[in-house]
């Protein structure tokens, strides 16, 4: 059986980023694999170490830099990785499209997308993917299992939880709770340089026109607000557990 | 014996890193494409590096406190998963289960592990002179036997050389090896030996027939093998330290590690590797520590403004980067060289030789490094004012860590001396031509053009020329005192540093112009330049002081002046500008 896993890579979490123009500055940021799609990876990996003879194929779409992120996957234990190379924006949809002609010329029965970008905290990718492929979908995913050519897993609600089963090939969408990824180890880091690593032209996947358009970026900055709490401690105190709950609601 | 071939980093341009002789940099300029610098490794190098990394994060800094109250048998385990994740076996060759990777390799791990506290002595020591010996002087039998379960972190490593009545005179060593039938019978007492508490190899020096120095294979449990107590230490407590006592211990004949009387080959062999290491460590400490001072300096308001503002704060922090810059440039530097050196070489012995060769910078590189983190640390803990005094912060236990580094692997004195006495020994062996510049230099005029990006070339010409008012100083002083020297320490150490000045400063400007017009470069060139011209106000003082004890010296001052002349750069406004580059970056701004 094989399984592909997405893989995007995204600014470290701890980068600092501006804006500039209408558009993100990346220039001098770091960049690592996205970890919601580390998720993904990992759960390929224990699939295969739980017995299933698994073939795991890391593929990415994105900017030449991208190959970093698929040699982490590959020293992960992914099998092989795919990268669609390419420096345009693409809206979700058009992302979907591309993939599910690699997925389908693989033969896939698994695919793991990130439950949502760590950068631009889309979390389209997974379900228009299914919707393209035509296959069932299981989003937010916290726990997987295979038996009989099917999936069981488990689905967080706002609040609580679903177990479900969907027949395979399926889509699976990671979130945190799904696993605890596992980091390369040196070993695995220089057996990955031996892994095919093949590169694809998104010409050749013929894409279309973009659905959507990026018209400009920004970046959220807040302000101080400036305010200064008096009084004695206890009373201080009280005024400003009011202020953050009832004024900022950040508790 | 195999290691494979590695594939030694490529420099700019697909130029080879490469490996000039050791000492050479005194008379020659390496080309800068031929120079490794953190920002051309491959994506080994730099995802080694983020395993080890995320090791720190994952493992230590949550146990910090416990590790640092020195646990054995969680020491046990966290080397066990360093073990698991290959972080023990970089330097191990294949066959015995390691990676077989290179120093640069080692290097990128030796310096993100830097910031575990006191955990980074119980590795460093397990990896470098716990493993070593074995890598380098083992038998197939002896590698066979030990470097698997080494590698693994299955076993721990110690390294026992030191005794109570032989510190820097190791080779003094009272401890004795008598053979006895087919078994070696050791008797003596080790101090301060490192991981001594749950370590399961002992690397054992010891003398044979009274004046052999020779080393042996001890394994935990041998009858008469016996520990004294923890010593109770300014730093590094999370670590053990322990005498390694030794009454009768038999050892199979077999344990003998190299040949008899030549111990001596594998105690400095390792400990050159080690002083290297020791430097290495000291670059990741530094920056660590850059990034915890300029946050608080952002953070802590004084006269209503953040003292990281203050031009005193402001020096610190500029003055901190430009060391932390330079000693990372010269650190990669030489690893690339020794990579480059070892490559394609197979024989574990005509490996260490080529290493060996670059014993010179090695001491000084210890030096500058355990150096260069104490002056970090110290003012680091000034910046946190009385904070920084307190246990509470994080700088207290940092600053009591980092003050081992000046003694261990040979005590800064040693190391100065170390660094003329072979680099004099080289010069004597033929193997590096020092006598003809420093003639030279004690008649010559200074250099008035050079080759170099236009950015930096006037830091280029300082460096120049910093070069041969240290070889006239080394050149006049060895006239002066010819077999008398080493009664002169006052006088090497000088030189020494003034050897040690001329390395980093070029190994800083070297990677500046690499990257120049990339990514870094500008910061690189600040630091670079702001790092040659303090260098060369310290080595005119150095240097001024040392001709004015040497017989005639003091008459070739205006000639050794005129090398080191004054270059009218405002060093205040480079550290201020320095600062800004570290505060801007949320830390230390290059690597
Ligand atoms: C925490 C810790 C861990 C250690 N771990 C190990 C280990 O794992 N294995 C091991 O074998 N050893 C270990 N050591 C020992 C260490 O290598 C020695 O402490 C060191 O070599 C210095 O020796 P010493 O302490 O006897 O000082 P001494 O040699 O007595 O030196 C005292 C002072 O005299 C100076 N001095 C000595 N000779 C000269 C000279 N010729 N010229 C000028 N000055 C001189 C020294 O520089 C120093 O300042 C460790 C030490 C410590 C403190
Ligand atoms: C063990 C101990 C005992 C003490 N005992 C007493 C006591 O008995 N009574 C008491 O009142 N206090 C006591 N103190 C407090 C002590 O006097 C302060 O720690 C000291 O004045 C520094 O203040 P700070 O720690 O707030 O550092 P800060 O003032 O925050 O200074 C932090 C850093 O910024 C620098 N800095 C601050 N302002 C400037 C500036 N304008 N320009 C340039 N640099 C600047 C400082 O030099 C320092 O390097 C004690 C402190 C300690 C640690």
């Amino acid at each position: 059986m094989k399984a592909v896993t997405i893989i995007k890579q995204v600014p470290d979490a701890e980068a600092r980023v501006r804006a500039a123009g209408g558009r993100v500055d990346l220039g001098g940021v770091t960049f690592v694999i996205d970890g919601m799609d580390e998720y993904g990876v990992e759960e390929a990996i224990r699939l295969r170490e739980g017995g299933f003879e698994l073939e795991i194929v890391a593929l990415a779409l994105g900017p030449s830099r991208s190959e970093d992120a698929l040699r982490t996957a590959l020293a992960l234990g992914a099998d092989r990785a795919v990268h669609i190379e390419t420096d345009a924006w693409l809206d979700p949809l058009t992302q979907a499209r591309v993939i599910a002609k690699v997925v389908e010329a693989e033969g896939a029965q698994l695919v793991f997308v990130g439950g949502k970008q760590a950068d631009w905290d889309s979390a389209a990718l997974g379900p228009a993917l299914a919707e393209v492929l035509g296959w069932p979908h299981s989003d937010w995913t916290t726990a997987l299992s295979l038996s009989d050519g099917s999936a069981r897993v488990k689905h967080d609600t706002d609040g609580g939880q679903e177990e479900l089963t969907l027949p395979l090939p399926a889509v699976i969408t990671t979130q945190q709770g799904l696993n605890e990824p596992r980091y390369p180890t040196l070993p695995n880091i220089m057996k990955a340089k031996r892994k095919e690593l093949a590169k694809r032209d998104l010409a050749e996947f013929a894409p279309g026109a973009a659905l959507t358009e990026l018209v400009s970026e920004d970046i959220q900055t807040q302000g101080r607000r400036g305010v200064i709490v008096t009084g004695d401690a206890v009373s201080a105190a009280a005024e400003l557990v009011r202020l953050l709950r009832d004024e900022a609601k950040v508790i | 014996m195999s290691t494979p071939d590695r594939n030694p980093q490529s420099g700019a341009a697909g130029a080879r890193v490469a490996a000039p002789t050791g000492g050479a940099f005194l008379t020659e300029r390496q080309d800068a494409n031929t120079v490794l610098i953190p920002e051309a490794f491959d994506d080994d190098l730099k995802m080694f590096a983020q395993t080890a990394r995320t090791f720190v994060q994952r493992e230590i800094v949550p146990d910090f406190a416990k590790l640092e109250g020195l646990d054995y048998a969680l020491s046990r385990a966290k080397m066990a998963t360093a073990g698991g994740l290959g972080l023990l076996a970089v330097e191990v060759p294949e066959v015995y289960g390691g990676l077989g990777a290179g120093k640069a390799a080692a290097s990128v791990v030796t310096e993100a592990v830097a910031a575990s506290g006191s955990f980074n002595v119980t590795f460093n020591a397990h990896v470098g002179i716990g493993t070593l010996p074995l890598v380098y002087f083992g038998t197939e039998e002896q590698r066979a036997r030990y470097l698997p379960r080494l590698a693994t972190g299955e076993w721990v490593a110690a390294y026992c050389l030191t005794e109570p009545g032989s510190g820097s005179d190791s080779l003094a060593a009272k401890a004795r090896a008598d053979l006895d039938g087919d078994e070696w019978v050791l008797n003596g007492t080790k101090m301060w030996i490192s991981n001594a508490g749950f370590a399961d190899l002992f690397t054992v020096f010891a003398q044979v027939d009274g004046d052999k120095f020779s080393c042996f294979l001890v394994e935990k449990g041998a009858p008469g093998l016996s520990l004294g107590a923890e010593e109770h230490k300014m730093g590094i407590k999370g670590s053990s330290t322990r005498q390694v006592i030794l009454e009768n211990v038999r050892v199979p004949k077999g344990n003998l590690l190299g040949e008899i009387g030549k111990g001596h080959r594998i105690a400095f062999g390792i400990l050159n590797i080690g002083r290297f290491k020791l430097a290495v460590g000291a670059s990741g400490g530094a920056k660590q520590l850059i990034g915890l001072a300029q946050a608080y300096a952002k953070e802590r308001r004084q006269f209503k403004v953040p003292i990281a503002t203050f031009g005193l704060i402001q020096e610190k922090i500029g003055r901190m980067a430009a060391d932390t810059y330079a000693l990372e440039s010269a650190v990669y530097r030489l690893a690339g060289s020794m990579d480059a050196a070892t490559d394609g070489k197979h024989d574990p012995a005509a490996q260490l030789a080529a290493l060996n060769d670059y014993a010179v910078e090695y001491s000084f590189i210890k030096v500058f490094g355990s150096e260069i983190l104490d002056y970090v640390v110290d003012e680091a803990l000034q910046i946190y004012g009385g904070y920084g005094f307190s246990a509470d912060y994080p700088i207290e236990l940092a600053y009591r860590n980092s003050r081992i580094n000046r003694i261990f692997e040979g005590t800064n004195e040693i190391n100065r001396e170390l660094t003329v006495d072979q680099l004099l020994k080289r010069a004597m062996r033929g193997e590096l031509d020092l006598l003809g510049p420093a003639q030279a230099a004690m008649l010559g005029r200074p250099v008035e053009t050079v080759t170099a990006p236009a950015a930096q070339a006037d830091a280029e010409l300082a460096l120049a020329n910093l070069k041969l008012g240290t070889l006239m100083v080394a050149g006049m002083g060895a006239m002066a005192y010819m077999q008398g020297l080493e009664r002169e320490q006052e006088l090497l150490a000088r030189v020494a540093d003034m050897v040690g000045l001329c390395y980093m400063a070029e190994s800083a400007l070297l990677r500046s112009e690499r990257l120049q017009g990339a990514r870094g470069g500008e910061v690189a060139l600040l630091l670079a330049r702001l790092y040659a011209f303090a260098a060369v106000d310290r080595a005119r003082d150095l240097g001024t002081e040392a001709l004015r004890r040497i017989p005639r010296g003091k008459e070739a001052l205006p000639r050794f002046q005129a090398y080191l002349a004054e270059r009218g750069v405002d060093l205040v406004e480079l550290r201020r500008q320095a600062a800004e580059a570290v505060y801007a970056a949320d830390g230390y701004p290059l690597g």
